[in-house]
C-alpha cells in the first residue's frame, strides 16, 4: 500500500514539475481574452512612435478565436472597427464602400501589430514546448518556445514565458524568421474577471509592445472594465459589423 | 595628286580581287560598327525618355536630404514640406532651360477587393503635369507603351471621384479587376460574400478599390479608389504593386501636405548638370537641405543607368569583334601583298627608295583602300538606317506593355570615330605587315625572290 501512495506521489509530483505545454497555453490564453463564452473590455492606447506620441481608446469584446474592437476615440476614429475573425483581420472603417482585409505583412506594423500580438491564440497558433525555467522580475516562470503551426500566422516562433505559480503569460519575444527579435511584450494581471459559473480569474490589465528593431517603439495598452459577457457568433461576422 | 599616291592607286589596282574583298571587309566592318552605335544612341534616347517622363524621374529630381533613402520608411522626416516644395518650383521656374516641373509623393499600403489585399507601391502625380507628359512631342516614338493597356489616360479621369490606375498584375491578375467604370451600380457597397461562387464576377465588375497606409503621422489611413485604367509597369516586380493616383488623393490619404521629391523637365536634356549646379547654389543660399539627383544618377535612376551600363556592354564586345576582323583583313591583305611584291621591293630600294619612301607608298595604298571602303561603308549605313527608318519596324522589349521603335540613329561623333578607328587599324595592320620587309637588306630581298 505505501508502495503504491508512493509510486502515486512520485507521479504527482512529476506532472507538476513538467506540465503540458498545451494546457499551460490554453490557460494563459484564457487570462487575455480567450474566454469561450465571452468576454468584453476596453483598452487604452498609448503609442511612442519616434517621439511622437499617439492615443487611441477601444470596446473589445471576444468570444473564443474572434474579437471585436471598435474605435471610442480619437474622435475622428469613432467608428472604426477592427475584426479578428478567426486567423483574418478585418478593418472597417466608416465611409468606406468595403471592409479592408489585413495581410499578415501588414500585421507587422501600427496599430494591426499590437492587435494582432494582444489577440494571438497561442494554443490554437503555435505547437509548444517547454525550454527551460527562468525568473522573470523575480517569478519563477516556465519558458515555452512556440513554433507557428500554419503559415498564415503573423511570427514564425515565439518564446513565452509562464508563470509557475499563477499560469499566466508575462512575457513574450516575437521572432523574425532569422531568430532575431522584431517585438517583445509584457504582460500584468490587475484585472479579475467572474465566469458564470462562478469561477474569478486573473485577466490581463497591461500589456507593453516594444519594438526590439530600429527605434525602440514602445506601446502601452491598459485594460478596463473587463466582465464575461456572452457574445453571439453573428457578433463576429465582417457582414454585419460592415452593416 | 603627288607621285606616291599615284604609285599606290596604281598598286591597289593590280590585284583588284583580293582589294575588292578586303575593302568589301572595312565597308561592312564600318557600317556595322556605326549602326551599332546608332542602335545604341537611339536606345539610349529612348530609355532616357521612358526613364524621365514615363517613370517620372524628371531630368533632374529634389529630395530632401536623404529623403532618396529614407523617405519611405521615415516620410514625416525626409520628404518636402510646403514651403520646401514652393521655393524648389520658384528656383525651377525661374530658370528658362526648364520646360515644366511636378511635384511626387511615394507611398506603399495594401490594396483590396472586398475579399483579399495586396501590397502596392504607389505614386501620387499631378495630373496635370500628367496630361503634359503624355501629349509632349517627344514621347511620340513612345505612344504605345505609355498608353494604358486598358481603361483610359489617369488625367481623363481629372475632376471625377478619387480616380486611380493599377498595374496589370495588381489590378487585373491579383485583385481581379477589369478596369471597368460607369458599371458600380451593380455591385452594392457592403462586405461581399467571399465565398460565393460569383464572387469573382462580381469583382471584376465593381472598379472600386480600398486603399489603406499608414498615415505619416502613424496612424491607419483608408480610402475608396475608382479604378479607371490599367497599366503596364517596367518590371515584373514593379507590375505585382504598381499603383498611380493624383497627388491629391494620395496626400489626403497619406494625411499629409508633403511630398517626396519635385521633378523638372527641361527644354533639352544636355542642359541637366548645369540647371542642377545651379539649382543646388539657389537652394543652398535659401538654407534648403536637398539633394538633386540628375536622371543618369544611379542611385536615383538605376534602371536607366543600369540599362545603357549593359547595352554598352554589349556594344563594345560586338565593336571588338568588328574591328578585329577589319584588322585581320587588312593585316592577311598586306602580308600577301608585300610578299608578292618583295622583288620590287629589292628593286625600289637598289633605285634608291628609302625604307621610309617604301613604307610610305604601302601606307598610302592602305589609307586608299580604307578611304574608298568607308565611303561605301557610309552609303552602305545610310541605306540600312533609311531603310529601317522606312519600314518602321517595332517591337516590344522584354518587361514592356508595348511596342517601341527600332531606332537607329548614329550621332556624327560615331560617323567620324568609327572611320577613325578604321583607318587607324588599316594603316597600323599595314605598318605591321611592311616594316619589317622593308628594313631587309637589297641583296636579300632580290635572292629570297629569286630563291
Amino acid at each position: 500500500m505505501n508502495a503504491v501512495l508512493l509510486v502515486g506521489s512520485l507521479l504527482l509530483a512529476g506532472a507538476a514539475a513538467a506540465p503540458d505545454a498545451g494546457t499551460l497555453l490554453r490557460d494563459s490564453d484564457r487570462a487575455r481574452g480567450g474566454l469561450e463564452r465571452g468576454v468584453t473590455w476596453t483598452v487604452a492606447v498609448v503609442a511612442t512612435d519616434e517621439g511622437s506620441v499617439s492615443k487611441s481608446s477601444w470596446l473589445i469584446r471576444a468570444r473564443g478565436n474572434d474579437g471585436l474592437a471598435e474605435a471610442l476615440g480619437p474622435p475622428r476614429r469613432k467608428g472604426e472597427v477592427i475584426l479578428f475573425n478567426n486567423r483574418s483581420i478585418w478593418w472597417v472603417k466608416p465611409g468606406l464602400r468595403r471592409p479592408i482585409s489585413i495581410s499578415a505583412r501588414q500585421r507587422l506594423q501600427g496599430e494591426a501589430a499590437n492587435g494582432d500580438i494582444s489577440s494571438t491564440n497561442y494554443a490554437r497558433d503555435y505547437e509548444g514546448t517547454i525550454a527551460g525555467e527562468e525568473d522573470v522580475n523575480g517569478e519563477p516562470s516556465w519558458r515555452l518556445d512556440l513554433k507557428a503551426r500554419s503559415k498564415d500566422v503573423t511570427y514564425d516562433r515565439i518564446r513565452y514565458w509562464i508563470s509557475k505559480k499563477r499560469r499566466l503569460g508575462v512575457k513574450a519575444e516575437f521572432l523574425t524568421v532569422g531568430g532575431d527579435v522584431f517585438k517583445a511584450a509584457t504582460f500584468e494581471y490587475g484585472n479579475r474577471v467572474r465566469l458564470a459559473g462562478g469561477e474569478e480569474i486573473d485577466f490581463v490589465s497591461r500589456m507593453i509592445i516594444r519594438d526590439a528593431m530600429g527605434a525602440g517603439n514602445v506601446t502601452v495598452l491598459e485594460f478596463q472594465a473587463p466582465r464575461a459577457e456572452t457574445h453571439a457568433a453573428s457578433v463576429f461576422n465582417v457582414n454585419n459589423v460592415v452593416r | 595628286m603627288t607621285g606616291g599616291w599615284k604609285l599606290a592607286l596604281r598598286n591597289l589596282s593590280r590585284n583588284r580581287r583580293r582589294n575588292l574583298v578586303t575593302g568589301a571587309a572595312i565597308a561592312l566592318g564600318y557600317a556595322g560598327l556605326v549602326l551599332l552605335g546608332g542602335y545604341a544612341n537611339g536606345n539610349e534616347g529612348l530609355i532616357r525618355l521612358s526613364s524621365v517622363y514615363l517613370q517620372h524621374s524628371g531630368h533632374l529630381a529634389v529630395y530632401a536630404r536623404g529623403g532618396l533613402g529614407k523617405a519611405q520608411t521615415k516620410p514625416a522626416a525626409y520628404t518636402l514640406d510646403a514651403a520646401a516644395q514652393e521655393e524648389i518650383l520658384a528656383a525651377l521656374r525661374a530658370d528658362p532651360r526648364v520646360e515644366f516641373c511636378g511635384r511626387y509623393l511615394l507611398g506603399t499600403g495594401i490594396a483590396g477587393n472586398g475579399c483579399k489585399t495586396f501590397p502596392f507601391r504607389g505614386l501620387g502625380i499631378e495630373l496635370d503635369v500628367e496630361r503634359r507628359i503624355l501629349s509632349h512631342p517627344q514621347l511620340e516614338p513612345l505612344r504605345d507603351v505609355a498608353r494604358p493597356r486598358a481603361g483610359r489616360p489617369l488625367p481623363d479621369a481629372a475632376g471625377e471621384e478619387s480616380p486611380v490606375a493599377l498595374s496589370v498584375g495588381l489590378g487585373g491578375a491579383r485583385l481581379g479587376k477589369a478596369a471597368v467604370t460607369g458599371r458600380e451600380a451593380a455591385v452594392a457597397p457592403g462586405a461581399l460574400e467571399c465565398e460565393a461562387p460569383d464572387v469573382k464576377a462580381r469583382i471584376a465588375a465593381d472598379p472600386w478599390v480600398q486603399l489603406a497606409v499608414q498615415t505619416h503621422e502613424g496612424s491607419f489611413g483608408a480610402m475608396d479608389a475608382r479604378l479607371v485604367s490599367l497599366f503596364q509597369a517596367g518590371t515584373v516586380d514593379g507590375d505585382q504593386a504598381g499603383l498611380v493616383a493624383g497627388l491629391d488623393l494620395f496626400q489626403r490619404l497619406y494625411d499629409t501636405d508633403r511630398v517626396t521629391y519635385v521633378a523638372a523637365y527641361l527644354h533639352d536634356h544636355r542642359d541637366t548638370a548645369a540647371v542642377a549646379r545651379d539649382l543646388s547654389q539657389k537652394l543652398a543660399a535659401a538654407g534648403l537641405e536637398v539633394s538633386i539627383y540628375p536622371y543618369d544618377d544611379p542611385k536615383a535612376n538605376p534602371y536607366y543607368v543600369g540599362t545603357m551600363e549593359t547595352i554598352g556592354a554589349v556594344v563594345t564586345f560586338i565593336g571588338l569583334l568588328l574591328a578585329n576582323v577589319v584588322a585581320l583583313s587588312v593585316l592577311n591583305a598586306m602580308t600577301l601583298a608585300v610578299l608578292e611584291r618583295t622583288r620590287e621591293i629589292g628593286t625600289l630600294r637598289s633605285l634608291g627608295f628609302t625604307r621610309r619612301q617604301l613604307l610610305g607608298v604601302f601606307l598610302r595604298e592602305a589609307a586608299t583602300l580604307a578611304g574608298l571602303s568607308i565611303a561605301a561603308g557610309l552609303v552602305l549605313a545610310l541605306a540600312v538606317s533609311a531603310g529601317v527608318r522606312a519600314a518602321k519596324v517595332r517591337f516590344q522589349p522584354p518587361g514592356v506593355g508595348g511596342t517601341i521603335p527600332l531606332v537607329i540613329a548614329p550621332s556624327a561623333g560615331m560617323w567620324v570615330g568609327a572611320a577613325a578607328l578604321l583607318l587607324v587599324l588599316a594603316l597600323g595592320a599595314t605598318w605591321v605587315a611592311v616594316r619589317r620587309r622593308v628594313r631587309e637588306r637589297v641583296a636579300k630581298l632580290i635572292v629570297e625572290v629569286a630563291a
